[in-house]
């Protein structure tokens, strides 16, 4: 028999309960909701203001569709779309779907590649897009931004202040700080040199489900110890709360050296990883790869000669000039244990972006030449190879698809291996294309499972809740799902995510 | 249009925004989109959207659709960074033959007809 934390012993009938509550609520979307789209267009126009509230169907579609491959299903698409301006206006919108038990999805900029972005359930879309304040205070050392501002934005806007923003998602042109901050993702950055954006929120502003305005965290640069809301809000992935105002430290921008290495296979690059950490070698900041297929891609994208193998790019930080050379120069060196053919220092801008941007360019120019079907395996560093061949193996091996192709390339210092399923042409039919996704997130998955990586870069929750179940256990899963509860009883914000509804 | 041309325009349009990623790098880059402050179905990719549901049929016919697919300018700043960015689809010509369909429509009066 089980023992609760006060001692006493938890019997059957308590877990039955737990069961049935859970159920109860993860069932929600089958409970049909009658809905008076002309009421609540009328409501949404008197909480919003008529010109940001929308009910007209092809506005909704427009918010149905995600990078998801497969169709919107009459499910996905929303009742209405608001555009609110405030976190007043937020309040006013979430009271009133808690009141009416109508589920709420947040939209950031809708590029969430596992399914985030695609509401789960007929929904009021909270399109987070005219929320673009921004108040930069270098004498307190943070700025302010609300959720809607663009990273690349951001980016430019803090450049005059000599600041880093921690955050680098190849979607950068359209992502959102909200996004960022709400799955908590650095993207292409090494955590071990630059952590998480959560690390460097100092506090927030969130909206509840229920309608309170909760003001979070500190204003000073010293972070609170001990248990704060701030912590367990950051990457909560629009669950329990919509964040209207996050507050993050002004980091200095170091000084950067770049590395480009070519080598005959993938292997060499993975052994080069491994051997960084076990050898204690000061990570870089960016630690990225093409494989011996996607670098041909990558390259000629960008104009480049395809180089005769697999390539890493490798970005070194340090807050000096000197220290930098220095660091990169070490790290040239440390790179002979791989056997790369060439491994050199690009010290031209021009010549550094078009090397760069072949990373970039690589995922679009592979879908150009079909669909493609992607993974994030982040396993224990000791144990990516494997990893890598397993994924390989996987990747080749398809039940719902024969005849496939296997790419790959990520952020391998991470390290985050990107492996994906290449099918070339894009006439699949719609059951096929959720099948072949479906099995390589699964599969993928149980690579994560089996060598200890959890994923660190697309979130956890919408096509990735079966995984949390199977990584951590019910008990984990349940614990997820009572949070959600306590602070969204109605199942309002981002139903159907944790729920894991494809 | 006779039916084989009208469904050899279905078939192509639809192969063309087959293409589209669904990145969305074309949304905040449209001047519609930033002139209505940001409503995604006054952008490229919200227009490429309601064209295919129009196509197979998850939208009909309806006159506020015109005012979604004409008001695009065809400034082709959507294409700048469908080419440089995304999957360089034609998206101007998706439009262009989006409204020659939807035209159609409006001449034979048919409003709740399906394309």
């Amino acid at each position: 028999m089980r023992a609760s934390f006060t001692g006493q012993p938890l019997d059957r009938i308590w877990f039955v309960k737990c069961r049935f509550a859970r159920r109860k609520y993860l069932n929600r979307r089958l409970i049909f909701m009658d809905v008076d789209l002309k009421k609540l267009t009328k409501d949404l126009a008197k909480l919003v203001g008529k010109e940001n509230a929308f009910t007209d169907r092809p506005t909704a579609l427009a918010y149905a569709k995600d990078a998801m491959p497969w169709d919107v299903e009459e499910q996905n698409i929303p009742y209405a779309v608001v555009r609110p301006d405030s976190s007043q206006e937020i309040s006013r919108v979430l009271r009133y779907a808690n009141e009416k038990k109508i589920p709420v999805h947040t939209h950031g900029s809708g590029t969430s590649l596992v399914g985030l972005g695609r509401p789960k359930t007929n929904c009021i879309v909270l399109d987070m897009g005219r929320m673009k304040g921004l108040e930069i205070f270098p004498e307190r050392g943070y700025f302010e931004v609300e959720p809607g501002f663009h990273i690349a934005k951001l980016r430019k806007a803090l450049a005059p202040y000599n600041a880093l923003l921690p955050a680098f998602p190849g979607s950068e042109l359209v992502a959102t700080i909200g996004g960022v901050v709400s799955v908590n993702t650095s993207a292409h950055a090494i955590d071990a040199t630059l952590c998480k954006p959560g690390d460097y929120v100092l506090g927030m502003e969130v909206v509840l489900p229920t309608g309170e305005i909760l003001q979070t965290g500190t204003e000073s640069t010293r972070k609170p110890a001990g248990i704060e809301a701030t912590k367990f809000l950051v990457g909560s992935e629009g669950l329990l709360c919509v964040i209207t105002k996050i507050r993050m430290r002004l980091i200095p921008l170091p000084y950067l050296g770049n590395i480009v290495a070519y080598y005959n296979r993938t292997e060499d690059i993975l052994d080069t990883v491994m051997a960084m950490y076990k050898q204690g070698i000061p990570t870089p900041m960016f630690f990225e790869y093409l494989d011996e297929k996607s670098s041909k891609v990558g390259f000629e994208a960008v104009g480049l000669k395809a180089p005769p193998g697999a390539v890493a790019m490798i970005t070194i930080d340090s807050s000096t000039q000197v220290g930098c050379e220095e660091k990169t120069r070490k790290f040239l060196e440390f790179l002979k244990v791989g056997n790369p053919i060439e491994a050199k220092i690009v010290k031209d801008k021009g010549e550094w972006a078009q090397i760069w941007s072949s990373r970039a360019e690589a995922g679009n120019y592979i879908y150009r030449l079909g669909s493609t079907f992607g993974s994030e395996i982040t396993v224990r560093v000791d144990k990516l190879k494997e990893a890598f061949h397993e994924a390989q193996d996987i990747i080749l091996n398809l039940e719902s698809y024969k005849g496939n192709e296997f790419y790959s390339f990520g952020h391998i210092g991470a390290p985050t291996i990107h492996a994906y399923a290449f099918i070339p042409t894009k006439d699949i039919p719609n059951d096929v294309k959720k099948a072949v996704a479906k099995e390589v997130r699964d599969k993928t998955e149980e690579l994560n499972v089996k060598y200890g990586g959890c994923g660190g870069e697309w979130g956890l929750t919408a096509q990735r809740a079966t995984f949390l179940k199977k990584k951590y256990g019910e008990v984990y899963y349940n614990f997820l799902v009572n949070l959600k509860r306590t602070m969204d009883p109605n199942n309002i914000l981002n139903r159907g995510n944790l729920e894991g509804w494809m | 249009m006779d039916v084989n041309k009208k469904d050899a325009a279905k078939e192509t349009l639809l192969k063309e925004i087959a293409r589209c990623r669904s990145c969305r790098f074309c949304v905040d880059v449209c001047p519609t989109y930033q002139a209505s402050e940001g409503v995604e179905s006054m952008s490229a990719y919200g227009r490429l959207q309601i064209i295919k549901y129009l196509l197979n049929g998850i939208l009909e016919f309806d006159d506020s659709l015109t005012y979604f697919l004409y008001s695009c300018l065809q400034c082709r700043r959507c294409e700048v960074i469908c080419k440089g960015k995304g999957q360089d689809i034609d998206i101007c010509k998706v439009f262009q033959m989006g409204r020659s369909l939807l035209s159609q429509n409006l001449v034979q009066g048919s409003s709740n007809e399906k394309i």
